[in-house]
């Protein structure tokens, strides 16, 4: 019985997050359109991080680092050799998974604070790196990517395309997010953040574990990087790899319920949207619209550490539940 | 030879306010056991706060330190009891993200009440040098040089020598049976946290002639202690005054070797080095 009661949160989920795609179609204006894209976008982004981080409770502070790789790859094969940003994508996801490895093989080991530390520190000096390298990446200037519509340079005319194509990307990291949820990997992942060193003693390879899923989760970040700046169609080092981006990915997954696939997708369909039109109506009072999300935060994670899935998840057996009788130990 | 030995002092004298800056964040750590990255932002507020005595009352930063150290002891005790106090036994990120929140909060509050500019101190000292034979220095460097090596040993000799100070080296050892033992395990902490933040708030305020204020200022300062801490063996206050020496000679000479924006990227990248071959501090206990 309550197996499907879970299956139907799921499915209760799973039809929010495909049903969303209708939204942009019905939103009146571009501006209500680009908030659409950047909530798909945010969503998929958020739920990327929490495929490590959420789930094996290790925070990495650092994930712009990949969100600018992804971004940065595809702009500079694109801009110099023409090569298709649905190539570039895949090639800032090996170049992203290759980085990876490396600081994942050198960090992962470290114990929690240092561990925290060291993702920011290598996030800021691939930052810095791509601000001196002046003569590749035009340094501060930025790149600036030339509107040529067409599926293969994967600009378009209007904003709906993008919105179906982050929408797609969302869901994608989403099932990737549930079935690992299902996998040895997921179990092992989780049995790691609750309690590392039982879960070794019972097995668990947790060096192996915690590499696969961090660069499961930098290789879908770096997805999210290249669609960023085909959408955008401009970069520049501090817009995709400060630490404010890093932050939003946690603040949208801590918002939605960390370490569950469904929780950063509900914390972006929340706050993506609430924190745009803040910023619009706000724009008069700078620093109003930083001050709310943080005050957000705070009372987020003073009360209800664990986000707002489970209230939903509260709600919805209040709403439906006496259809199921709850089973034992609920 | 001549610039080199400038070099290595000015490296020095930066060297001292990072100390300073970063004794606060290793004392938190070692008692309260709290990763706080709003660090920084008690030294952005100490800056704004010395600024706007400078401006309405003409105190330099000098004459108002008495009345800045008590506001930020102050705002550090508000901070501990309206947040920190809550979340010590909570799970490490949640307190680590509490903290990150928190930085935010403050920078934007400062950027809502004081916007972005850049806000100087110009006293008559703050072209003022000093000659030592060949080498030339600015005086407020030299003279906040002097005063954050002061402070940062006197923290030290607190924790040597007076009762409050063994307590606190109790519960860095071992907090359970400092407890038993009568420590008062909650009012130590708030202690710690107001002492740390009142220590950045001093460097800010000694920097606060030679460094403009902004909302952002703190974040960097943030992220220098952390390394700092770490290469003096996370909770150890000698250990974070040769830390923080030793981050400013790297980076004054990778400004002068390889230019100012490898400045960060050379204490980085000591910073990953050290946390792969010495996890514990370069000056920690193994």
């Amino acid at each position: 019985m309550i197996k499907q009661l879970i299956l139907k949160q799921h499915l209760v989920l799973w039809v929010i997050a495909t049903g969303s795609v209708i939204v942009p179609f019905f939103l009146p204006n571009r501006y209500f359109q680009d908030i659409a894209v950047m909530t798909f976008l945010w969503a998929g982004l958020a739920t990327s991080w929490n495929l490590y981080s959420g789930y094996c409770k290790r925070l990495s502070i650092g994930h712009a680092a990949y969100l600018g790789i992804g971004a940065y790859t595809s702009t500079l094969l694109y801009l110099n050799f023409g090569i298709s940003p649905w190539i570039g994508m895949l090639a800032g996801g090996v170049i992203s998974a290759i980085a990876a490895l490396i600081i994942g093989g050198t960090t992962l080991r470290l114990k929690g604070t240092f561990f925290v530390l060291s993702t920011i520190a290598f996030a800021e000096i691939l930052k810095v790196m791509t601000i001196t390298s002046k003569d590749i990446t035009a340094g501060a200037l930025g790149l600036m990517i030339p509107y040529q519509p067409g599926f293969a340079n994967m600009i378009w005319q209007g904003k709906i395309p993008y919105a179906v194509l982050t929408w797609i990307y969302m869901i994608v990291v989403l099932i990737i997010s549930v079935r690992l949820e299902k996998s040895k990997l997921g179990y092992s992942l989780i049995a790691l953040g609750e309690n590392q060193e039982a879960a070794e003693n019972l097995g668990v390879n947790s060096t192996r574990t915690m590499l696969v899923a961090f660069v499961m989760s930098a290789v879908l970040t770096s997805f999210g990087g290249t669609l960023f700046a085909q959408y955008v169609m401009f970069i520049e080092p501090t817009s995709v790899m400060s630490m404010g981006n890093s932050i939003n990915f946690i603040l949208l997954a801590i918002a939605g319920g960390m370490g569950t696939a469904f929780g950063p997708m509900v914390g972006s369909f929340i706050l993506t949207p609430v924190s745009n039109l803040l910023r619009g109506y706000l724009a008069g009072i700078s620093g109003l619209h930083g001050l709310i999300l943080g005050l957000v935060l705070i009372v987020i994670l003073l009360y209800r550490p664990d986000g707002i899935l489970p209230q939903l998840k509260l709600l919805f057996r209040y709403l439906f539940g006496k259809f199921v009788k709850p089973g034992k130990g609920e | 030879m001549e610039q080199v030995l400038q070099v290595l002092i000015s490296g020095i004298l930066s060297g001292g306010i990072y100390a300073l800056a970063s004794v606060g964040l290793a004392l938190i750590f070692g008692v309260v056991g709290l990763v706080n990255f709003a660090h920084g932002e008690y030294l952005m507020l100490a800056m704004y706060i010395a600024y706007w005595i400078y401006n309405f009352s003409g105190l330099d930063p000098y004459q108002s330190l008495i009345i800045n150290l008590a506001i930020m002891a102050v705002i550090g005790y508000i901070t501990f009891k309206v947040i920190m106090e809550r979340v010590l036994d909570s799970d490490h990120s949640i307190q680590m993200l509490l903290t990150l929140a928190l930085s935010m909060v403050l920078q934007n509050l400062a950027l809502m009440f004081w916007k972005a500019d850049y806000r100087n101190i110009r006293i008559d000292m703050t072209n003022d040098t000093m000659n030592l034979g060949f080498l030339t220095f600015n005086t407020p460097r030299v003279l906040a040089f002097f005063i954050a090596i002061g402070a940062s040993i006197l923290l030290y000799l607190f924790l040597q020598k007076t009762f409050t100070g063994a307590a606190m080296r109790a519960i860095s050892q071992n907090g359970k049976a400092a407890q038993l033992m009568g420590i008062n395990i909650k009012r130590t902490y708030g202690l710690a946290f107001v002492i740390g933040t009142t220590l950045v708030g001093l460097a800010g305020l000694l920097i606060s002639p030679i460094y403009p204020a902004f909302p952002t200022v703190g974040a960097s300062f943030s992220t220098l202690a952390f390394i700092v801490v770490v290469l003096g063996g996370l909770s150890s206050v000698p250990g974070a005054i040769i830390g923080g020496l030793v981050i400013g000679v790297v980076e004054s000479f990778a400004g002068y070797l390889a230019g100012p924006a490898y400045q960060q990227a050379a204490y980085f990248l000591l910073f990953i080095l050290v946390l792969v071959f010495k996890p514990n501090g370069l000056f920690g206990r193994s």
